[in-house]
């Protein structure tokens, strides 16, 4: 178990987890950037606890002096036990949300660090089991959730026809495998399971913008477990299956629903692993939707959306996305009244959820306690409404919305917008 | 060369050897970009090392700001300390004025060095984090600013400044003191990350 791990460490370390290794002088000025320590205030959760952990292996095996003399430098040999501890520091106690890496006083990169702390551990067979059942569903059939072209197809099915007798619009459409299409608008699988609504309200908008657009029944998924668990092999595997299906239907962009890993994973790491540039763009929803409602080709009204708003930064589509602003200049257009959190943009808490930990039940209730945080910033704004273009994100938000009686709504930025949508003259 | 100044020279060279394999150990960090940039890496990498190292550009320094210019302070002191241990070594006469300045730099850095070890010692996360190592790194390092204190207000005190320097830099390859070396990297790896993507520069 251990040398499929010490392997990963003396093989196959990128130069730069190497480097962020060596930078930690274990200041610890990065403890309150991280909201697993803000939460429990157990020195464990401290960001640089947690690189201190892979660090000493590395001493270990890599330095002169942890092999050598390793009581000087805390250096420590790679057992079972010190496996299960890496394990629950990797997984338990950090969602990788980056919060740690923008604030580190050094400039290194503790979510970098932690993933080769999961490298590890998959070598090891050591990922959380329901992590690694998600990263097996996708492998092998296309999509975490094991869904069946013809369910997507059926859904997809019913929602148009939902859509034409709500808005009284014959010609709305959600079209599917459509070749040679402008845009494919590829989903997180639980939208098509426990979220319809907000396909529903993006096949509105693209309507609304007269795109030219398709959806696939095949290899739709965005997201992506193995980047969660930082399996190269399998990330880029899952990864390959979505892009080579767009490079099928020939289109000139990549629309990514809104899930903040999904976009990660996608729009950042998929050419990185896969080795190549992409023939076509990828873009988040939500920059989407803002290049819409910029250009004129939809039109929102405010006033349709009275209550309190607040946004929920997802950290894989902000803070390592880039995509900051978009969803604010959307918000303005489409909410009456827009608040923020504090902190906000770049600087947000995590929801507590991410990471992959939503997929892991054995950490649940430090999930739940850590989101506290993030609960009681969405108290403190008194929004009746919070929006987040995050499915991940929205999964932990509903939880916490239950756990902590926060008495709010949770939406996509898509089902906010589609209220807010002033119907365009399709016929002329 | 008097002895101290050669046993400096060589620690010297053991040090500057020592890092450098210990450098190329990690391999070159430079790899093919294949995802389209949204911002410029340079951007990010010069807002690195200037506007992030200001004290409200990030949590850690803002919110603890006391540590922080400690920091800023120690590391000055030791930068300087380390110049002025290579210039003992060079037939250079440095200004008295110029060594009373440095002696003053060298006691604050001091100061902060031996705050910030106590901080070390009396936080207990900031304790349960802590190794043999650091205790080390930070006591050779006070001792050699005391030191170098001592050379820049008294001359004859330079053989001892050469040996303590000597003994640090012998240090210098097998802890924490390594990171003077990677932090470059670190950081400059911070830069591009964040510029790439257009969050910061």
């Amino acid at each position: 178990m251990t040398v499929p791990a010490l392997e990963v460490l003396t093989g196959g370390l990128e130069p730069r987890v190497a480097a962020f290794l060596e930078s930690c002088v274990r200041c610890n000025l990065c403890a309150e950037s991280c909201h697993v320590y803000l939460e429990d205030r157990d020195p464990a959760s401290t960001p640089a606890a947690k690189v201190d952990r892979v660090a000493r292996l590395y001493r270990r095996y890599r330095t002169w002096s942890g092999r050598v003399v390793p009581w000087l430098t805390g250096a420590r040999s790679l057992t079972p036990a010190v496996l299960e501890d890496l394990k629950e520091a990797a997984f338990g106690r950090c969602t990788m949300c980056g919060r740690c890496t923008l604030n580190c006083a050094v400039g290194l990169d503790p979510a970098a660090v932690i993933g080769l702390a999961r490298a590890m551990l998959v070598a090891a067979g050591k990922v959380p089991a329901g992590i690694q059942a998600n990263v097996a569903a996708a492998l092998e059939t296309g999509n975490s959730m094991r869904i069946p072209p013809g369910e997507v197809l059926e859904t997809v099915a019913w929602l148009e026809q939902d859509l034409r007798e709500s808005t009284g619009d014959p010609t709305v459409s959600l079209p599917v495998d459509r070749p040679g299409r402008r845009v494919l608008y590829a989903l997180n699988p639980r939208e098509i399971k426990f979220f319809p609504l907000s396909i529903q309200a993006a096949g509105l908008l693209f309507h609304a913008a007269h795109e030219s657009w398709t959806l696939t029944s095949t290899d739709f998924d965005i997201t992506n477990y193995a980047y969660f668990a930082c399996d190269r092999g399998a990330q880029a595997a899952i990864s390959r299956k979505l892009l080579e299906r767009a490079e099928r239907l020939g289109v000139e962009r990549l629309v990514v629903a809104e899930c903040g890993h999904g976009y990660r994973s996608l729009r950042w790491e998929a050419p990185e692993v896969l080795g190549r540039r992409l023939p076509f763009e990828i873009v988040s929803f939500v920059e989407q939707l803002d290049e819409y409602v910029a250009g004129g080709r939809v039109t929102l009204d405010a006033a349709r959306n009275r209550e309190r708003v607040t946004l929920h930064d997802p950290c894989n589509l902000v803070r390592n996305g880039g995509v900051i602003e978009p969803q604010r200049r959307v918000l303005r257009r489409a909410a009456w009244d827009f608040v923020e959190m504090t902190p906000n943009r770049e600087h947000a808490y995590c929801c507590g959820g991410g990471g992959g930990l939503l997929a892991a039940s054995e950490y649940a209730a430090r999930r739940v306690a850590a989101g506290r945080l993030k609960a009681e910033q969405i108290r403190r704004t008194g929004a009746k409404v919070v929006v987040t273009p995050c499915h991940n994100c929205i999964d932990q938000l509903l939880e916490l919305n239950k756990h902590y009686e926060l008495g709010v709504e949770i939406r996509t930025l898509a089902e906010v917008a589609a209220d807010a949508l002033i119907p365009t003259n399709h016929a002329g | 060369m008097t002895v101290p100044a050669a046993v400096l020279l060589a620690a010297l060279v053991f040090a500057a050897a020592s890092l450098a394999r210990a450098r190329a150990g990690i391999g070159s960090v430079r790899r093919p970009r294949y995802a389209a940039a949204r911002g410029r890496e340079s951007a990010g990498v010069r807002y690195a090392f200037s506007t992030a190292f200001l004290p409200w550009a990030k949590e850690s320094a803002s919110g603890h700001l006391a540590t922080y210019l400690a920091g800023i302070a120690y590391h000055a002191g030791l930068f300087a300390m380390l110049a002025r241990l290579v210039v003992t070594l060079l037939p250079v006469a440095v200004p008295r004025g110029l060594d009373r300045s440095l002696a003053l730099l060298f006691g604050l850095a001091l100061a902060c060095g031996l705050g910030l070890l106590a901080k070390r010692l009396a936080t207990p996360s900031l304790r349960a984090l802590s190794l043999p190592d650091d205790a080390i790194a930070n006591m050779l390092v006070d001792v050699a600013l005391a030191s170098a204190a001592g050379a820049a207000l008294s001359p004859g005190a330079a053989p001892a400044f050469q040996l303590v320097g000597a003994l640090l830099l012998l240090y210098a390859p097998l802890g924490k003191l390594r990171h003077m070396l990677f932090l470059v990297t670190s950081r400059r790896l911070w830069g591009q990350y964040y510029g790439r993507r257009g969050v910061r520069g």
